[in-house]
């Protein structure tokens, strides 16, 4: 934290590392999430689950599950109130009309009085299905006799990945053309072919990885209640809950002011809790007159919500001798699924978005199958293709005799240099991230781990662009000199505890005199989706000029009051004096008084805040990797593992800590465990929370982290986003390990035993 | 879940006669960690149950005790936490303990029991291979009376054992183990722990009075046939053989020959066969240095 | 059949359920007795959301059948402390930060308790093993470690 430390040491409480103010509520259980919830005479809905990835509905039979006590109706895409159709986007097809187009899409709903009545009844719902062949492999998709996975796609509305990430310059680009694609993107600079005539050593690989699911532990759950005036009350486990409430209103024909959607807390989101059942159910509620609840189980969160894609890239990197990168060529392919979505223009932007290259070229294709549709997950794109790039350039490096960190600190982009799309980076921290980590215990001793058998340290990087959304805040001074800020950001990751430390540090208040609270969509200001690592960025300028605001009315009336001018008054903890004159001053309580008691002489202080950035704060991540692979049988143990990241500025970098190891260990994950299996049929094969397999604290050390402060420009003091990058190493990273311990190289995520057996020519096909 | 009726006698007897009242229909239900999870999920090879007989209390089934001069007595509802508690089975059959020891998590293994373990029937099963290499036999109570099996003779095919509709297994029977033996039982799989076999292996070796030839040996492997199984010819190899390092990679060979794995989510035929081989020599290794250490 | 009935002893207080044979035991503290401290997570005893201790034994409560814990002494999140101020675990959790969305916590903070009660200083290296039942998809879960050693250590373990 060299490079602000001193900075750091002229706040109170920004910077301070800050226990989550939710966290005592998180500890006891007593935090509410949506599964909590009851409303009077609420029914319960099941979905069924189609067993089938293709097949046309030939008829549904429900006479079984309605002869069911306590089931209350089975509700087929028929019987839905009108609304708007749309066969391209997912989250308009509220259940399957005549097409079933994944394994495990929604066909109907079955309401009960209890989740197990429904449960039951679920399963006597009698669906005819005609199945249709099947498309699931993405490059057989792409052969000109493969049949088609689905019909054509019409138009990409504001897709979610755009809340994640904000790039000018570049349109996804639809094509009718080749078979059961959805859209392609290029991208081209110089001349990759003079680029590789000029290298001394070049590589070329296909490197995949599979479907992953976000796997936050708490499933879906969706509450939603229509009211008799005709108000539809949402309440959703969403990251988004103004998205949600414009897609459920524009869905369901209704205007924005008759559906508020609350956010319950979210019991981790990654991306995946954006908008998918929300109409649905709010439909349900609608057509029954009453409340309707969707919990959503495991197996079916895994069947039917939005996981991360399957990514085939296909890479050619040439270097020069003095370990200057000089081509850069990449097909990158992701598997939308059934409905496009997949994060396709950030995977293309970030492989040529890491490395300075003069010359590249890189083509993307989002490829379409009878798969479950994908969403985001942290960092959406990146792992994939980050996997591929810096297991690329290892390769590389090695092959020139260069190491690996010097290989990356030469081309690691730095501010002004220009992404794929030709935008330039802002100021970047990628390379005192290289830096830091190069201080590292792990990585000085990276030569006396080598001495192991067995054992290895992989290195590798990665970053996010990071979403742009405009958003506001409100704060406001309450009657007994307290302070409330409104947001409308689902807090996930902490940032109402950051927000606290804003406005606390902006009035010079105790920490525990503000609370901040996160409205309903009636009641909050609008903030964008907490997606795409914004939130403390985006809406806390706006918390910290709302605080300032309320400072400004504050002090204005003071100076009033005081008979001095603004400039001579000062704030501290709740009071308002004149600098050097104790006897002068007045409190945050009679402030507040004043201000909305009977009679009062002054209006209420509401300070507001409202920004619409229009310059991303991107943040990189590096991390290097001790494993110790076992030859004989290909099992890979993590021994240790650092990550240092630039954040600009931690604002709670307890919370910021928290960020990283998390999204370290979901990078060990997804490059050690983490696979959505689908048999010859397109069926999910391991749909539950044992074969789906997380990292667990036997397979987690703990994990270092370095905290690195390149300030952003634009952020709240020099913050910039944090959630997403800390993902994105770990899979290129424990595969640089693994070929750094044993000589092998893996090309396919997750490094399952078996693959690295294969790679060791120990097991054949 | 579909609805069900659910008993929970007091005794065996009880238990027997409510199979026999009720009819056709009725499981044993023990911890319910496979049980409930299939009637939850699917994913079990008979006709879903009309009602369930709860043996996790029942006295007879909670036993675990050493009679002199006849061997263990395991009850088939003690839990896999007690089993790996167990002063007893850690000295005397340690395969057993590391079989018990991996399964699921600490909540899991004070739930799961051994009979439960069994009577499921998974190929992948953490205590069938050491009870198999421990000379297990498995005593069961039914309708027309008392049957006593060798474990060998126990599993029919994945999900599917002897057991016929209102028999209850009531405990498994362990030998003494025979002067300078030990066994040792190791799995794989890609967690560290919270997972199911990809590739067990037990093993159970006894020296000669030299310490010097093997005097029996038997292998057993799960999860890479229909059911957990022996490796006879592999255990033919060792019997009456010096101790060598040579010997026991000759056995290990064998031991693959003898597994017919498939291919699944969990990993290839292929690959559990190459891993029957690294396994078996490393188990065997394990198994002979503690029986020299005896 | 018509439901049966149970008594159970929740955190120290008597109940009496009509359940149905199959509720399990974390819908009925959930849903009937209305303590919604614990958490689905799986519904399969996979990612440890619902721990419990049931007759001093921990537990995934979404596996284990209702009619199972007549008679039974039960222990959730709730009754480890909140009302009358946090448990020192509760309190590490906090403090260190190793709670994140929290849906996980509950269970976490019964699976360390349980933990402790047996190993009152268990090394890293337990801590690892012992709650490799608890899955946390937030926290990497290294502050959890941090979490529970400290607590260890403000019990006087
Ligand atoms: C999270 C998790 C992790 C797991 N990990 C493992 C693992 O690592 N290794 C492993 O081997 N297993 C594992 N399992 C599976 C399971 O826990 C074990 O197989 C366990 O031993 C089953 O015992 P139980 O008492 O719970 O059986 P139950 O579920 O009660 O019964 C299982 C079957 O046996 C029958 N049965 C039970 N007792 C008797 C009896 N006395 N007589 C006749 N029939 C009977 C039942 O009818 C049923 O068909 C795991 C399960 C879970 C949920
Ligand atoms: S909810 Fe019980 S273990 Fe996951
Ligand atoms: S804090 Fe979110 S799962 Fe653990």
């Amino acid at each position: 934290m060299a490079e602000v430390g001193d900075v750091r040491k002229a706040f109170r409480h920004v910077g301070k590392p800050v226990p989550r103010v939710d966290a005592p509520a998180k500890v006891t259980g007593r935090t509410i999430y949506g599964d909590d919830l009851k409303l009077p005479r609420m029914l319960h809905v099941k979905l069924v689950h189609a067993p089938v990835a293709h097949a046309r509905i030939k008829g549904i039979d429900a006479s079984k599950a309605l002869a069911v006590p306590g089931v209350e109706a089975v509700i087929t895409a028929q019987d839905l109130p009108p609304h708007r159709y749309d066969p391209d986007n997912r989250t308009r097809v509220l259940l399957a009309r005549d097409e079933v187009l994944f394994y495990g899409q929604p066909v109907a709903a079955v309401l009960a009085r209890d989740p197990y009545t429904s449960a039951y009844a679920r399963d006597l719902v009698e669906v005819q299905y005609e199945e249709l062949p099947p498309v699931l492999d993405p490059l057989e998709a792409l052969r000109p006799d493969a049949p088609l996975a689905r019909g054509s796609v019409q138009a990409l509305e504001e897709g979610e990945v755009g809340g994640h990430i904000t790039v000018e310059g570049a349109e996804a680009r639809k094509e009718e053309g080749p078979r059961n694609v959805a859209s392609t993107i290029t991208f081209k600079r110089g001349d990759v072919e003079q680029g590789f005539k000029e290298a001394a050593a070049v590589v070329e690989g296909t490197w995949r990885t599979p479907m992953a699911h976000q796997s936050y532990i708490e499933p879906h759950v969706i509450v939603a209640d229509y009211d008799s005036t005709g108000r539809l009350s949402i309440w959703s486990s969403t990251q988004a809950p103004f998205h949600v409430r414009n897609e459920v209103a524009k869905t369901l024909g209704l205007p924005e002011t008759r559906v508020r959607v609350i956010s319950t807390e979210v019991g981790g989101g990654f991306g995946g809790k954006i908008y998918l059942y929300e109409a649905l159910v709010g439909a349900l509620a609608m057509t029954l007159q009453r409340p309707v609840k969707l919990t959503m189980s495991r197996k079916e969160d895994m069947l039917a919500a939005t996981p991360a894609p399957n990514c085939i890239v296909q890479l050619k990197m040439g270097m020069k001798a003095d370990g200057t990168l000089s081509a850069l060529k990449a097909r990158v392919i992701f598997d939308t699924g059934a409905f496009p979505g997949a994060p396709l223009l950030p995977g293309c932007l970030l492989i040529g978005g890491f490395y300075k290259c003069p010359n590249l070229e890189i083509e993307g294709l989002e490829v379409f199958t009878n798969k479950v549709s994908v969403g985001a997950l942290r960092a959406p794109g990146a792992h994939n293709v980050a996997f591929a790039l810096e297991s690329a350039l290892d390769m590389l490096a090695r092959r020139l005799e260069l190491d690996p960190m010097e290989v990356r600190l030469k081309n690691a982009v730095e501010k002004g240099d220009p992404l794929p799309s030709g935008q330039p980076y802002p100021a970047i921290g990628l390379k005192e991230c290289l830096e830091a980590v190069a201080k590292s215990q792990l990585w000085q001793r990276r030569h006396e781990i080598r001495a192991h058998p067995n054992r290895g340290v992989g290195l590798a990087v990665g970053g996010w662009l990071g979403g742009l959304q405009p958003a506001s805040a409100t704060v406001t001074l309450n009657a007994d000199g307290t302070v409330n800020a409104l947001v409308g950001a689902a807090d996930i990751t902490g940032t109402n505890t950051a927000f606290a430390q804003i406005v606390a540090e902006v009035l010079n208040l105790p920490l525990e005199m503000v609370r901040v609270t996160t409205g309903d969509t009636d009641s909050a200001p609008y903030a964008g989706m907490s997606a795409g690592s914004k939130v403390t960025f985006t809406v806390g300028r706006a918390v910290k000029l709302a605080a300032e605001d309320a400072k400004e009315q504050i002090l204005r009336i003071a100076s009033q009051r005081l008979e001095a001018p603004p400039e001579e008054l000062e704030l501290v903890d709740g009071v308002v004096r004149v600098r050097g004159r104790e006897d002068k001053q007045l409190t945050f309580r009679e402030l507040g008084r004043w201000s909305t008691a009977f009679g009062g002489r002054y209006p209420p202080i509401v300070g507001r805040g409202a920004v619409a950035p229009r310059l991303q704060a991107p943040s990189f991540s590096a991390q290097a990797v001790e494993v110790e692979v076992d030859p004989n049988t290909g099992q890979v143990q993590v021994l240790s593992w650092v990550v240092a990241q630039d954040v600009g500025f931690a604002i709670n970098p307890m919370a910021v800590e928290g960020q990283m190891q998390g999204g370290s260990t979901q990078g060990l994950g997804l490059a050690l465990f983490e696979e959505m299996a689908y048999d010859e049929q397109g069926r999910l094969l391991n749909p539950n929370l044992l074969d789906y397999r997380l990292p667990t604290t036997a397979d987690v050390p703990p994990i270092e982290t370095i905290i690195v402060e390149v300030p952003s420009e634009d952020g709240p003091y020099g913050a910039r986003i944090v959630g997403e990058p800390s993902i994105v190493p770990g899979p290129a990273a424990v595969a640089n390990a693994v070929a750094d311990a044993i000589g092998a190289r893996v090309f396919q995520a997750p490094l399952t035993p078996e693959k690295i057996l294969h790679a060791l020519g120990k097991i054949k096909d | 879940m579909r609805p069900f009726s659910y008993f929970i006698p007091a005794s065996l007897q009880e238990a027997l006669a409510i199979f026999q009242r009720e009819g056709e229909g009725g499981r044993p239900i023990a911890g319910g960690t496979d049980l409930v999870v299939q009637l939850k999920e699917g994913g079990h090879k008979f006709p879903y149950p009309r009602y369930l007989v709860s043996v996790r209390r029942l006295p007879e089934l909670r036993r675990l005790e050493w009679v002199e001069g006849e061997g263990l007595r395991l009850g088939a509802a003690v839990t896999m936490a007690e089993i790996e508690a167990s002063p007893i089975v850690r000295e005397r059959y340690l395969a057993l303990a590391e079989g018990a020891r991996v399964v699921g998590s600490r909540q899991t293994a004070n739930m799961a029991t051994v009979g439960g373990n069994l009577c499921n029937a998974a190929p992948s099963a953490d205590t069938a291979p050491p009870l198999l290499v421990l000379g297990a036999k498995a005593r069961i109570l039914g309708p027309r009376g008392e049957r006593l099996l060798p474990l060998e003779e126990f599993f029919l095919g994945p999900g599917r054992t002897v057991l016929e509709h209102g028999e209850v297994l009531v405990e498994v029977l362990l030998p003494p183990p025979l002067p300078r033996s030990a066994s040792a039982y190791r799995r794989h799989t890609p967690r560290q722990c919270m997972d199911i076999a990809v590739v067990g292996v037990a093993a159970f070796l006894a020296l000669d009075e030299a310490g010097e030839k093997i005097a029996e040996a038997r292998i057993a492997l799960g999860a890479v046939a229909p059911t957990p199984i022996r490796a006879h010819r592999a255990e033919a190899l060792l019997v009456g053989r010096p101790a060598s390092p040579e010997v026991l990679g000759e056995a290990a060979l064998m031991a693959r020959e003898e597994a017919s794995p498939i291919s699944d989510v969990r990993g290839s035929a292929q690959f559990r066969r190459y891993l029957v081989g690294v396994m078996t020599e490393a188990v065997l290794e394990e198994a002979l240095s503690r029986a020299r250490g005896r | 059949m018509p439901k049966q009935l149970i008594r159970l002893v929740v955190n120290g207080e008597g109940h009496e359920v009509a359940v149905e044979p199959w509720w399990s035991l974390l819908h009925v503290v959930r849903e009937v007795i209305g303590l919604t401290g614990s958490k689905e997570g799986c519904g399969t005893g996979d990612c440890g959301a619902c721990s419990m201790i049931v007759n001093g034994r921990l537990v995934t409560s979404c596996i284990f059948l209702a009619l199972e814990a007549d008679g039974a002494q039960v222990t959730t999140i709730e009754g480890i402390g909140g009302d009358k101020g946090l448990h020192p675990i509760q309190q590490a959790f906090v403090e260190e930060g190793a709670v994140q969305c929290g849906y996980c916590i509950p269970g976490m903070i019964v699976a360390a308790y349980d933990l402790l009660r047996q190993n009152p200083r268990p090394t890293l290296e337990e801590i690892r093993y012992a709650l490799a039942g608890n899955l946390c998809r937030c926290t990497g879960y290294t502050k959890i470690y941090q979490a529970v050693l400290r607590a260890a250590e403000m019990m006087g373990g």
